[in-house]
């Protein structure tokens, strides 16, 4: 074994560099190969930054700023100057984003006025484009990058309107109830003798000169002619307390009656967990009231039957659809000062199923471990908050780096209106170690299946299938995804590749995990060095004849090739491990799926090969089917009609078109069941030639007189000739 | 599905009513009218629907049919001739939460309504509107009526009437917006209750005609489709009504027929040997007017004074 080989596997297995032959990567400012493109975000369009809209034309919380420039762009940038506004315009934004990156803040609209003003000062034409673009500025909002503010603003943002549209919701709602409330007790003065005196009956109608008209005599007209019937003084009691509870309810911004409403944004799980409890009483009587007020103003409330019921209302909490009336609470944490009390309060919140949403902010998911020895255990702690709720089934879960949360808007929105606890476990990106932009690193965390998105919604089905998405991760069926690396050769020849993205080019970002890479001086390099990729999908260690390499770019664009150690090649294996789990959960290379198709495929081979080998058609086995289905598919029987003697007397009575011929010729022999249709109700209690006479009259013909039963009515022979045609 | 543990909880309190409990007072109808037969079938969909009297209301117009709302124990607007609909749009209107019917007789809707008809079907308002059609001007005893057969011999056509009939159904699906046309004969009450508890389920204008006879002036009219069973072609269809064991037993002549075919529901209305019963033509994607004009607005005594004064203003001299 050569010399170079030996320091190499020596640094592979203990992490320790000889440095005559391996050089340090600290301070050499290296990028993932893949990242080489993405040096300077300022000058790429792309999702960030984001503008948190008030209110947007497709009722969406937020837009990408290139894509409400892109919308201004569509409505003007047409016609002979098109491409001169288009190219003024973008360059404006690329303003936006410089100022942005250099600490600027404000709304889109304070943004663009403050770019646009030291763009136009040297060209007119670029102020008149600008001029244009600015009035066809519609959406407006605060404009955030991305960076450790972001989770906690744009999950703010998002939450408020979700409430300010609950609001609105249910204060139309309460405005309803106590108009209508109010309504009833209006009704009830205006029939009472004060409603209906003199004194009111003027004062209602208007200011005119009525001295003509006779109110006294109007007021006792009335108070002669109106029913008297008023309210019981009980539901006025009721109605007045109704009115009561929902003038003065602090759930929701009301009218003056309602005094400061509550707050429901928190920055502790406890504290949130606590004003739940404490005003879960008010909650009950508000629903209650809304349940009540309904029953009211419909004329259902009955004493007897709801007094009871609602004396024991509430008892076991509200249930998600009654909680779904109120105000969501929002809690927002970071994962680093997560304290011990905090996380049992979350676990109380989400396995009470509490309507709190719970936005948990990591800004470093690979923080060194408190184990000595350089222990790692990239990830785990916000990783172990998202899947413990996956576990509880009836938790919204929405796990996902910062630079996917414009993509995942959809989804978020669906966690702030599911009606139960949301966590919503966020990678901002925002590390203080690394000089990447948090945009950056928080993509690198999900590409390198370090910081996986996935979403799960209780709400969305019942299976898992319907349940759970991993659609956000790029390329999610395979262990890592691969991009095209392009670079051109020592020959200049253009040479491109696909190389994967694992969780080592993610740790080779950070400076603080410099000790576990190796750079190789490009003199040294030779076949011994063996993709990284290669070796993590490797079991073991194998055959030490190879050590696994990672290519990277430096600052003045050139590769450089590192190897590594086999404590990060462990932990890559553990990270594909982890997303391969989250895999079988959404459906991707599930074990039981694959290996239930590899029986099923055995089996149908088999059946195949006897079949081929016997000649016997397969068809053949399922010849009985048919037969079955035509005996289901048959018309349903008749239904069975009782037999009828020619001597009796009857009545088709579903054919009876209640003409009252029958009931009005003899009302006890004949009579209405309880679909007023006639049947003979006692045949002795009429004469023969009544029956014959009903017979006769009825409109449908589906009276049968039957034979007579007493021999001495008069004129038998004749009925019974008449009779015949109804026999 | 209920939504919540609440609204479970208040079903289980919920009225059941008897027949009986729809009845108000002894029809004035001679006995044998097909008035009943319908009067019948209604008070069955009433009870069997639950429907709260208080929360249902037979608007009318004039005539013997439009009597109907007399003999039903919930709200009722005894209206003026040929204006029943109107009044029944307004009603729907102004409260969307109650359950309104129509009651309508040949010349009520096809004579002096004829204007607010057309207009209604366009409108779509969720009515369930029954064109009791005897075919006669019954209650001002026997003058023809739009829908009367040619040659129809009545006070005021002694030589026997001039001009075809008027075809409800041909008309009602001639109009833009049409949304559930049916016909059904009030001497079958089985297809009669049936055609009734689908136009009642119908979210739209449900327009039935009803052919009803009428004993006492036009006796031997209908005579020739009563007594022959041939004669009554039966619809049905897997979207529509489905023909009982019984039913078919009797009613061999049957056809299946799609309702969203509005050509064929043209084709079958036009049948004069024969009388198509069932449901001829329904769609339930149309809009409804009540719908499209609501308005989340309250109507509190500040709106509806600002909106008065709004309106008085415009005469202000």
């Amino acid at each position: 074994m050569d010399s170079d080989l030996q320091a190499q596997i020596a640094f592979y297995l203990t992490g320790q560099r000889s440095a005559s032959q391996l050089e340090t990567i600290a301070g050499r400012a290296l990028h993932p190969a893949l990242f080489a493109a993405y040096r300077d975000l300022t000058r790429l369009r792309y999702d960030y930054p984001l503008v948190l809209v008030e209110a947007h034309d497709d009722g969406e919380f937020v837009a990408p700023l290139s894509g409400l420039v892109d919308a201004i762009l569509e409505k003007i940038a047409k016609g002979a100057d098109g491409e001169r506004i288009r190219k003024h315009v973008l360059r404006l934004e690329q303003e936006i984003r410089a100022g942005l990156a250099a600490g600027a803040g404000g709304s889109f609209s304070e943004l663009w006025d403050a770019a646009a003003k030291s763009l136009i000062k040297s060209d007119k034409r670029q102020a008149e484009s600008l001029s244009r673009a600015r009035a066809n500025l519609k959406a407006d909002g605060r404009v955030l990058d991305c960076d450790a503010a972001l989770p906690y603003q744009l999950f703010g943002h998002a939450w408020r309107i979700t409430q300010l549209q609950r609001a609105h919701a249910f204060s139309g709602n309460i405005d309803r109830l106590v108009l209508k409330l109010s309504d009833i007790l209006k009704a009830d003065f205006l029939n009472s003798d004060a409603g209906k005196s003199a004194e009111n009956l003027r004062s209602s109608f208007g200011s005119g000169p009525m001295d003509n008209f006779d109110f006294a005599a109007m007021s006792r007209i009335l108070t002669k002619s109106a029913p008297k019937a008023s309210l019981t003084a009980s539901r006025r009691q009721r109605i007045e307390q109704l009115l009561k509870v929902l003038q003065s309810q602090k759930f929701f911004p009301a009218g003056a009656a309602g005094g400061t409403p509550y707050s429901f944004a928190f920055d502790s799980c406890g504290g949130a967990l606590e004003a739940y409890c404490e005003r879960l009483p008010q909650a009950i009587e508000l629903a209650k009231a809304v349940a009540i007020g309904e029953l009211e103003i419909k004329g259902e409330y009955s004493e007897a039957k709801h007094e009871a019921l609602f004396a024991s209302f509430g008892a076991n909490g509200l249930d998600a659809s009654e909680l779904v009336l109120f105000p969501d609470y929002l809690v927002r944490i970071n994962a680093e000062a997560m304290s011990g009390a905090e996380q049992h309060a979350m676990n109380e919140i989400l396995s009470a199923d509490l309507p709190i949403k719970v936005l948990v902010q990591s800004d470093d998911v690979i923080e060194a471990s408190s184990l000595p020895n350089g222990h790692l255990a990239f990830a785990l702690r916000s990783k172990q908050l998202a899947s413990m709720a996956l576990g509880l089934s009836s938790v919204f879960v929405l796990q996902s780096p910062a630079s996917s949360l414009y993509q995942l808007r959809g989804q978020i929105q669906r966690g702030l209106d599911f009606a139960g606890p949301a966590l919503f476990s966020i990678f901002s990106g925002a590390s203080a170690a690394g000089s990447l932009p948090p945009y950056l690193i928080s993509a690198a965390a999900l590409e390198s299946r370090v910081f996986p998105a996935y979403s799960f919604d209780p709400s969305a089905g019942s299976d898992w299938a319907s349940r759970f998405s991993l659609a956000a991760n790029p390329q999610a069926d395979l262990d890592w995804p691969l991009g095209k690396f392009v670079y051109e050769d020592e020959a200049h020849q253009t040479v491109a590749q696909q190389l994967p993205f694992t969780l080592i080019d993610f740790v080779a970002c950070d400076p603080r995990y410099a000790r576990h890479f190796a750079m190789v001086p490009r003199a040294r390099w030779s076949d011994t060095l063996k993709p990284v990729e290669q070796v993590i999908a490797g079991d073991g260690r194998g055959q030490l004849n190879t050590v696994p390499c990672l290519i990277m770019v430096d600052g003045e664009n050139r590769l450089q090739k590192l190897i590594v150690d086999e404590k990060l090649i462990r932990e890559a294996r553990r990270c594909r491990a982890m997303w391969n789990s989250l895999q079988e959960l959404g459906g991707i290379h599930n074990s039981h799926a694959e290996r239930l198709l590899a029986s099923e495929k055995k089996s149908w081979e088999a059946i195949v090969k006897a079949a081929a080998s016997s000649a016997v058609p397969v068809a053949a086995t399922t010849a009985a089917a048919p037969a079955e289905k035509a005996i289901a598919a048959a018309p349903a029987a008749a239904e069975a009609e009782p037999e009828r003697s020619p001597d009796e007397a009857y009545i088709e009575s579903a054919r009876c078109s209640t003409c009252n011929e029958c009931v009005q010729l003899n009302g006890k022999m004949f009579a209405y069941d309880g679909n007023k249709q006639a049947y003979i109700a006692d045949v002795n209690a009429g004469t023969y030639a009544q029956l014959v006479e009903a017979a006769e009259n009825c409109q449908v013909s589906i009276i049968h007189p039957g034979k007579p039963r007493n021999a001495k009515e008069p004129g038998l022979e004749e009925l019974v000739k008449r009779a015949e045609a109804f026999l | 599905m209920k939504s919540s543990a609440t609204d479970c909880l208040l079903e289980l309190y919920d009225e059941q009513h008897e027949l009986e409990d729809y009845q108000s007072g002894v029809p004035r109808w001679c006995t044998g009218c097909g008035d009943n037969a319908i009067l019948t079938a209604v008070q069955r969909l009433c009870r069997d629907e639950a429907l709260r009297p208080e929360k249902t209301v037979f608007v009318s117009g004039i005539g013997c049919s439009s009597r109907f709302p007399h003999y039903m124990k919930t709200y009722g607007l005894h209206t003026l001739h040929g204006r029943a609909l109107p009044i029944a749009e307004g009603v729907k209107m102004a409260r969307p939460d109650l359950t309104v019917f129509v009651n309508t007789g040949d010349g009520d809707c096809c004579s002096i309504g004829a204007a607010h008809w057309i207009h209604a079907i366009r409108y779509n308002m969720n009515l369930t509107v029954f064109l009791h059609d005897n075919q006669i001007y019954g209650l001002t005893k026997k003058q023809a009526s739009p829908t009367s057969p040619i040659g129809t011999k009545s006070n005021t056509t002694p030589r026997g009437s001039y001009l075809d009939a008027l075809n409800p159904l041909s008309v009602t699906l001639g109009v833009a917006n049409v949304s559930f046309v049916a016909q059904a004969v009030d001497w079958i009450p089985e297809s009669l209750f049936e055609i009734v508890k689908a136009a009642y389920h119908h979210k739209g204008f449900s327009f039935v005609r009803i052919l009803q006879r009428c004993p006492e002036w036009l006796p031997k009219s209908l005579d020739p489709w009563m007594h022959d069973p041939d004669r009554i072609q039966l619809l049905h269809h897997e979207n529509a009504l489905h023909l009982s064991a019984g039913l078919s037993k009797v009613y061999k002549n049957q056809l299946e027929h799609d309702p969203l075919d509005m050509n064929r529901a043209r084709e079958i209305a036009s049948s004069e040997h024969i009388c198509p019963v069932g449901i001829l033509y329904q769609n339930k994607d149309v809009p409804r007017y009540e719908e499209t004009r609501h308005s989340n607005v309250l109507r509190t005594n500040d709106l509806v004074r600002k909106g008065f004064e709004a309106e008085l203003d415009k005469y202000t001299v």
